[in-house]
């Protein structure tokens, strides 16, 4: 049970910006993308999402062909969160998290609704923005009200055993330290409860932090898979990066200076 | 089939009543029409609309009384003009009023653009286009024809589709960036059909083209039940079809890339919206003229009234649309009589000041 991505291309026009890529996303781990700017890492998420069409290569959610399944079967096995779209009309916070509810309309989920929402809402930290007017937020409390949204759409009550995943491209863009830290500990909360998290990540201390395995991208290939001490090497950072970096480690991070 | 028949009696009744649960049930009460308040506003705009309904059957420049009707008292000729020629005008003005204010809701959801109105990005002057032009062409065997009475509505929403489509094409599928576009295209559209009727209501010598003030600003005058029925028909299945695609008009708020992430076929739902509006717009062009600003007025009420979620902005929003147009066109038939103003006089007049203050509030980006 993953999602597979298998020798992945694909080509806008005459640009090429996925080479060959096959990599898994696996119940329980924390996979992050790392790279410079265009190398590749958003177009492999929005692929590995089903929002683009392969130009060669084959996805599989769960072993079945994501081309095969529909766009609502799609839905229930991953939630996205990337770049969001100012909201036009003016929804309440509560509307936008109670969007992440797939389940309108079935008897035995509606029960669940309150109790879901509720978990969600405090899981992340907003219960003090709900009642309040979305378009007044700031940009990163707009990114955590989306992020409950997104982890909403994954809910399944305790003991579930479906198998789905989290597709996160640049969550901690506008966070505050303290909201950064707090967003990675719900994100590896969810994917020790049996969630596959796939993370765009740019701070390279905190991908080695928090994720299990890293993927170093590099003008739309991997350059390296692993561990973070496999991947985050100065060697294989300075060619990436076309800086000179060095690895230090201490007992919390790796810096990068 | 055996197996169904073996169950035992109140198996299939569990079985009946878990159905029910899942469906209508479900779909009246648990799935609501939003919050508690926002169905009582719905629940009373309903009732609002009941009572203009019987006010405006029950005034007019002929006196009629309700009571007298109900209790037979009524002369032969009091209940003939209430039953052809008021109900039909009631019942026309309330559809009319509903499948705008509906439309205009759906498509300023669809297009995330709180300017999109039937009215001002051309859709029901590429219906009036539409219905004029078969006035002029049908042959006479056709229009006689039981076909007759669906000639003049299909013309109406096939303009009316025919410019949303265009719509479709120069704004590359409704992109967020196309606000612009779309009411530019609007004004071109609006223009070029305005020119096309006035030719056309000079040139022919039809009675039935009416003139170009019907045209232009609309009447609920003279309609009949045989033109009516097929109308009201169409009407109604557009605003069924219609009011379920709420969650997903929701959801679409959020963008076509996330809203299809949460399960919704935007292409589909784009169908759906475009089929619903042109058609229900256009039926409802072909019989009574151009009403403007409804369509854009009326959502933008309601969101002040209540909130901005669908499954209360689209009934709402179709039942205020129809009181309101009830009510303006008793104030039509009352304020100059015997004579009658032109209805879409009364909706521009309170529509156009409505439409400058949203222009001055989304300069200062409120939305």
């Amino acid at each position: 049970m993953t999602i597979k991505a298998v020798s992945v291309d694909v080509s806008i026009g005459e640009a090429q910006l996925l080479k060959d890529i096959s990599l898994d996303v696996v119940p329980g781990e924390v996979l992050a993308l790392v790279g410079p700017n265009g190398a590749g890492k958003s177009t492999f998420l929005s692929a590995l999402a089903g929002d683009l069409i392969l130009s060669r290569g084959q996805v599989f959610y769960n072993q079945c062909d994501l081309s095969k399944l529909s766009i609502q079967e799609r839905s229930f096995y991953r939630s996205v969160m990337s770049q969001s779209q100012p909201m036009v009309f003016d929804f309440s916070v509560r509307n936008i998290v109670e969007m992440g509810w797939l389940h309108q309309g079935h008897g035995f989920y509606n029960a669940h609704f309150s109790l879901a929402t509720q978990q969600v809402i405090e899981q992340c930290n907003i219960t003090s923005l709900v009642e309040r007017r979305f378009n007044t937020l700031s940009g990163g409390e707009q990114k955590r009200v989306h992020f409950a949204r997104a982890l909403l759409q994954l809910w399944l009550p305790e003991g579930s055993k479906e198998c789905r995943y989290l597709l996160l491209d640049e969550p901690l863009a506008n966070l505050d330290i303290a909201h950064e830290l707090s967003m990675l500990n719900v994100i590896k909360q969810s994917a020790s409860s049996g969630i596959g998290v796939l993370i765009v990540l740019h701070d390279l201390n905190l991908a080695a932090k928090f994720a299990d395995k890293i993927a170093l991208f590099d003008q739309g290939k991997i350059v390296r898979l692993g561990t973070p001490e496999q991947v985050l090497t100065e060697d294989s950072l300075s060619t990436v990066y076309g800086v000179p970096v060095t690895v230090a480690q201490t007992p919390l991070t790796i810096s990068y200076y | 089939m055996d197996q169904e028949h073996s169950q035992p009696h109140y198996l299939s009744l569990k079985k009946l009543l878990f159905n029910m649960e899942n469906s209508i049930a479900h779909r009246v009460f648990t799935s609501r029409f939003g919050s508690p308040k926002q169905t009582t506003i719905i629940v009373l705009l309903l009732m609002l609309l009941v009572v203009s309904a019987l006010v405006a059957s029950a005034n007019g420049s002929f006196n009629l009384s309700f009571i007298d009707l109900i209790l037979g008292k009524a002369t032969t000729l009091q209940s003939i003009v209430m039953l052809e020629i008021r109900l039909p005008r009631v019942a026309l003005s309330a559809l009319v009023g509903a499948s705008l204010g509906l439309s205009g809701a759906a498509l300023q959801g669809l297009f995330r653009n709180p300017l999109a109105d039937p009215g001002l990005i051309g859709v029901s002057a590429g219906a009036a286009l539409g219905a004029s032009i078969i006035i002029v062409i049908s042959p006479a065997f056709l229009v006689n024809s039981f076909l007759g009475p669906f000639l003049l509505p299909l013309a109406g929403i096939f303009g009316a589709a025919s410019v949303i489509f265009l719509l479709y094409l120069l704004t590359h599928g409704f992109g967020y960036q196309g606000v612009t576009y779309m009411l530019l295209v609007g004004i071109a559209v609006n223009a070029i059909a305005g020119v096309a009727i006035g030719v056309l209501t000079y040139i022919s010598s039809d009675a039935e083209l009416r003139t170009l003030t019907f045209w232009t600003m609309g009447s609920f005058g003279g309609v009949t039940w045989t033109l009516l029925t097929p109308a009201l028909v169409i009407i109604f299945s557009a605003i069924l079809y219609m009011l379920p695609a709420y969650r997903k008009l929701d959801l679409i708020q959020l963008g076509e890339v996330e809203a299809s992430r949460l399960g919704v076929d935007v292409k589909k739902l784009k169908y759906r919206v475009i089929l619903s509006s042109a058609a229900a717009v256009g039926a409802s062009v072909a019989l009574s003229g151009m009403i403007g600003f409804v369509g854009l007025v009326v959502p933008h009420l309601v969101r002040l009234l209540g909130g901005v979620n669908h499954n209360y902005l689209l009934p709402a929003s179709a039942a205020l649309g129809a009181t309101l147009l009830v009510s303006a066109d008793v104030l039509a038939r009352l304020l100059i009589q015997p004579a009658e103003l032109p209805i879409g006089l009364i909706t521009s007049a309170i529509g156009s000041p409505f439409f400058l203050w949203l222009v001055f509030r989304l300069k200062k980006n409120d939305y």
